[in-house]
């Protein structure tokens, strides 16, 4: 997976959180690579571990009670879990950035957005004030921002949803990272305002050459603008594969439960498919394969509830975790 | 800006009317006629009728434009309290009380509020490690242990045994000396709860988004907590700040009745020991009004800190 | 949904509503058991619990007349200011008595007087609050502006204030003398903490669906705010309980000591009092014994407050 087109690649990342309750394995044995300048997607539920994996990527899994407990994270040929603190703080905001889910709340409201992107800009390039002021302006122009002379100076509360998501890419992209994580930026935007957000991930990745690594529950957003996907679920990645496969042949009856589950355009006389049951809960998950209670094709095979499949590579090239996928047992045994 | 403040002071006007009131039915209705006691044991009928005169307790209670309510109002209104047993004007004690209270509080709030601050930023700097822990171990026994027994066990050790300080206030010593231990033993005894206040405001900050935003951009810890989760803190501090002034002004009960600090609690003191009612209503009324304005300008410091909050 | 999606702070709240879901438990079990693994918060529920059965058994042993340890306390049993032996582990006081017995008898004054006052104070103040909160309108603005009023007075002289005047009144042929006026004093001028939190509670509470169900097939509304609304914010009325509990018996202890409390029988404060004199000459052991005294149970309902919180409702802070 090391080839010079590799930008990042997560092996057996697992990340825990030790709680009141018990351990919860939020994230287990997650591996994956991103190529340079190609969009990954990190599909799932919620509470399935997928922002989990993206912060264990910046190292900002809360601590106490969070920590990655095995793997590496190589990104540009640097094992970030070995990274001291001073190092990996290097790397946040300048190699690597974040946008979040709630625009709202992720922005400081006591400060100015200027304030903010020049913080970032200042922090990992030397500009004078006055340069960084003009950068910050410059950037939120390229975000979309009209008149951004003026909005520079004002305060988070002062915009909008959309605005503000758009502050908080301007945020990210001010010190031109090479890969961008952005976790659900659209979940929390009304419709109209998601594509446009998108469209300008897009244009800027277009622009930059960086790498997104896309985080959502949307499918539907997937499809779209991914190169490759990994599809989670309960902690694991269950399918990775690149996008056009996926959509056109799911393996794992997760990710088949999933596309059914999605309105398709000339299909409308056939009611909606849903996966029954409900995500299990990370303190106690069941044995054996995750999914198997909510799984139309093992939920009553002994080996399913006993024995837990690992993510592995079938014969036609392509990444699953399930028993009944094509080709995984033989290449088990051997 | 201007409307807003008149709207807040408009507003305040209910309180006052409210604050009055209850003085009112706390002090005189309830309370009654105690011209008798007051007079002491051996005092003729006339001095009986005269003291009845002057406190208005042959009027009626409401209803009637020479009522005692409407004579309270008038007269608390523009601080005029009357006077105490002794004589002198209730007004006169509480001016002269004022700033020996005030040089020994100020100095504690002081003291208290820049150490714990800094103790909290630490404190939250070092979350879920041991220091933390055993810091708010502390911090509650710290308010556990009652306020009477920093102040006598602090007295008996540091001043009698060990002499240290001098023991009790007189005026030949410079404020310096009498009000040093008094000083100390009020910021041991308020670092306990108040510490633990402000560590648990910086862990409420330290929990938001926005400082999840500002670790991804690549900042320290130390200038996510200064920069970022200090301002947004003020918040709760200032209100915590701004409204614990009045009390200020009040002085310290039990400090200033053990070290004779002739300060508003020592005024306190004596005018319960006296059961002396108008003393404690006058204290209260200037109390309350005292809350009541600083409660306006704690309002009006919110919109220098907080953007959000906009005042028209 | 939860807080494990965005990953950052895994609290117990995310976990505990996830798990509601599967399995049906309630915020009390669930609550509950989290609570007894909390190795100090046990511990401090002991030493609560020693300090309550103490009041019981000093409150038996006075309705039957035993002459039983802390019911003795008048009793002389050494020299005056005997230091702490093994016969009087705290010594004796100015006429021989022993400091134990008294400190003993002490918990039963302080412990009448702080559960009293949060008798009184919820009693005011859950009342007023829910019906604030339920009603709105015009009934809430007169008690928003009644707690208002009294939380803006000074709290200690508004405390000395009703102690003051309460005492030695006559009421309904009761006269208020010694502790009656003291929690009663506590009781009228601490509501105004609870009565806030059940209103701001209770107005969070009334547009939810189900009191909007309750409402749709018939329920009146007292029903509503009795089985529906109060249920589900007990919880915070359990938690202030605990957490105001100390404040009851600190203030119990300066009123003792200011001279506006208990006379005739001994308590916390008022052995304070007594020490405030003879420290100075060396006698330290009243003072000492009173102090442990209150500190262990502050420190327990403290921390046993504090844990009932965080067990609870997370997110609920002292105002």
């Amino acid at each position: 997976m090391n080839d010079n087109q590799t930008l990042l690649s997560v092996e057996n990342v697992s990340t825990h959180f030790f709680t009141e309750d018990g351990v919860a394995r939020a994230v287990q044995d997650v591996s994956f690579s991103i190529k340079k300048g190609k969009t990954f997607a990190l599909v799932g539920e919620s509470g399935c571990g997928k922002s989990v994996t993206a912060l264990s990527i910046m190292r900002l899994v809360s601590t106490p009670s969070g920590k990655i407990v095995g793997g590496n994270i190589v990104f540009e040929g640097r094992n970030l879990l070995e990274l001291s603190g001073k190092q990996i703080r290097q790397i946040r905001g300048n190699k690597i950035a974040m946008i979040f889910q709630e625009p709202m709340t992720s922005l400081n409201p006591v400060y100015t957005v200027g304030n903010q992107i020049v913080e970032a800009i200042r922090l990992h390039q030397k500009k004078s004030i006055k340069a960084a002021w003009a950068d910050a302006t410059e950037t939120l122009r390229k975000v979309g921002i009209a008149d951004p002379e003026q909005r520079v100076s004002e305060y988070p509360h002062q915009m909008s949803g959309g605005m503000r998501q758009r502050v908080m890419i301007a945020m990210a992209v001010s010190c031109e990272p090479t890969l961008l994580i952005a976790d659900e930026p659209t979940t929390a935007l009304d419709v109209t305002i998601q594509a446009q957000i998108l469209d300008l991930l897009d244009q800027l990745q277009e622009q930059n050459g960086m790498s997104i690594l896309l985080i959502t529950h949307d499918l539907g957003v997937v499809a779209e603008r991914a190169d490759n996907v990994a599809v989670m679920y309960a902690s694991r990645i269950v399918e990775v594969a690149d996008s056009r496969t996926l959509f056109a042949e799911p393996l794992h009856p997760y990710t088949q439960g999933l596309l059914k589950s999605l309105p398709r355009l000339g299909l409308s006389a056939k009611r909606l498919q849903t996966i029954s049951g409900t995500v299990p809960d990370p303190l106690h998950f069941p044995a054996g394969c995750k999914f198997h209670p909510r799984c139309c094709v093992g939920c009553s095979d002994k080996r399913c509830q006993t024995v837990e499949p690992k993510l592995r590579k079938v014969p036609s090239g392509r990444y699953v975790a399930c028993w009944y996928a094509p080709g995984y047992e033989k290449k088990c045994k051997t | 800006m201007i409307t807003y403040i008149i709207r807040r002071l408009l507003y305040t006007i209910p309180i006052v009317f409210g604050v009055l009131l209850i003085t009112f039915i706390l002090f005189i209705v309830v309370s009654g006629d105690t011209s008798v006691e007051e007079a002491g044991k051996s005092a003729s009928k006339e001095t009986i009728e005269e003291i009845r005169k002057e406190r208005g307790y042959d009027k009626p209670l409401f209803l009637s434009w020479d009522s005692q309510f409407i004579k309270h109002l008038k007269n608390t209104l523009v601080f005029d309290f009357g006077r105490a047993r002794d004589r002198e004007l209730i007004i006169d004690k509480i001016k002269r009380g004022a700033g020996p209270s005030l040089s020994l509080t100020i100095p504690m709030f002081l003291g208290t509020l820049i150490i714990s601050v800094s103790l909290a930023l630490v404190v939250a700097f070092l979350r879920g490690t041991i220091i933390d822990i055993l810091a708010v171990l502390l911090c509650v026994a710290g308010m556990s242990i009652p306020f009477l027994s920093f102040i006598l066990f602090g007295q008996y050790f540091l001043a009698f045994k060990w002499g240290l300080f001098p023991v009790f206030f007189s005026p030949d010593l410079t404020m310096v000396q009498y009000l040093a231990l008094p000083v100390l033993i009020g910021i041991a005894a308020g670092l306990g709860g108040n510490l633990r206040f402000y560590r648990t405001v910086m862990l409420d900050e330290m929990r938001s988004d926005y400082v999840r935003t500002a670790f991804a951009k690549g900042l320290s810890v130390r200038r996510v907590l200064f920069k970022h989760v200090l301002k947004n803190a003020m918040i709760p501090i200032i209100t915590r700040v701004v409204l614990a002034i009045p009390f200020l002004f009040l002085g310290s009960l039990l400090l200033e009745r053990f070290f004779g600090i002739p300060g508003l609690g020592y005024l306190m003191i004596e005018a319960i020991g006296a059961r002396d009612r108008y003393v404690i209503m006058a204290m209260t009324y200037i109390g309350a009004l005292l809350f009541v304005v600083f409660n306006l300008i704690t309002d009006i410091c919110y919109a220098f800190v907080d953007p959000r909050i906009s005042l028209e | 949904m939860l807080l494990l999606t965005r990953g950052f702070p895994l609290n117990e709240q995310g976990v505990k509503l996830k798990k509601e879901l599967p399995k049906g438990r309630g915020l009390w079990v669930d609550g509950l058991r989290r609570l007894r693994r909390r190795k100090l918060a046990m511990v401090s529920f002991g030493i609560i619990m020693v300090y309550l059965l103490l009041t019981g058994f000093v409150c038996v042993t006075e309705i039957f007349d035993w002459q039983v340890g802390p019911a003795r306390w008048d009793e002389k049993v050494g020299s005056e200011y005997e230091p702490p032996s093994a016969e009087n582990i705290f010594g004796t006081d100015f006429l021989g008595r022993s400091v134990f017995r008294k400190t003993l008898y002490g918990t039963k004054i302080s412990i009448t007087v702080a559960f009293w006052a949060s008798v009184i104070s919820l009693g005011i103040g859950v009342p007023l609050g829910a019906i604030a909160g339920y009603f709105r309108g015009v009934v809430d603005e007169i008690i928003v502006w009644l707690y208002t009023t009294l939380s803006s007075i000074p709290y200690i002289l508004l405390i000395l204030a009703f102690a003051l005047v309460l005492r030695g009144k006559t009421v309904f042929g009761y006269k208020l003398a010694g502790i009656t006026s003291v929690y009663l004093a506590i009781g009228f001028t601490s509501w105004v903490g609870i009565c806030r939190l059940i209103r701001g509670e209770v107005i969070k509470h009334k547009d939810r669906e189900y009191v909007l169900a309750a409402r749709s097939y018939g329920c009146g509304n007292s029903r509503i705010i009795l089985r529906y609304i109060i249920p589900n914010v007990f919880h915070i009325i359990i938690i202030n309980f605990s957490l105001s509990f100390v404040g009851f018996i600190q203030a119990e202890v300066i009123l003792s000591f200011l001279g506006l409390g208990e006379k005739t029988r001994p308590s916390w404060g008022a052995m304070i009092d007594a020490a405030r004199l003879d420290l100075p000459k060396g006698y330290w052991w009243e003072m000492t014994a009173a102090t442990i005294a209150i500190f262990f149970i502050s420190l327990a309902l403290n921390i046993f407050g504090d844990a009932l919180r965080d067990s609870l409702d997370p997110k609920l802070r002292i105002q």
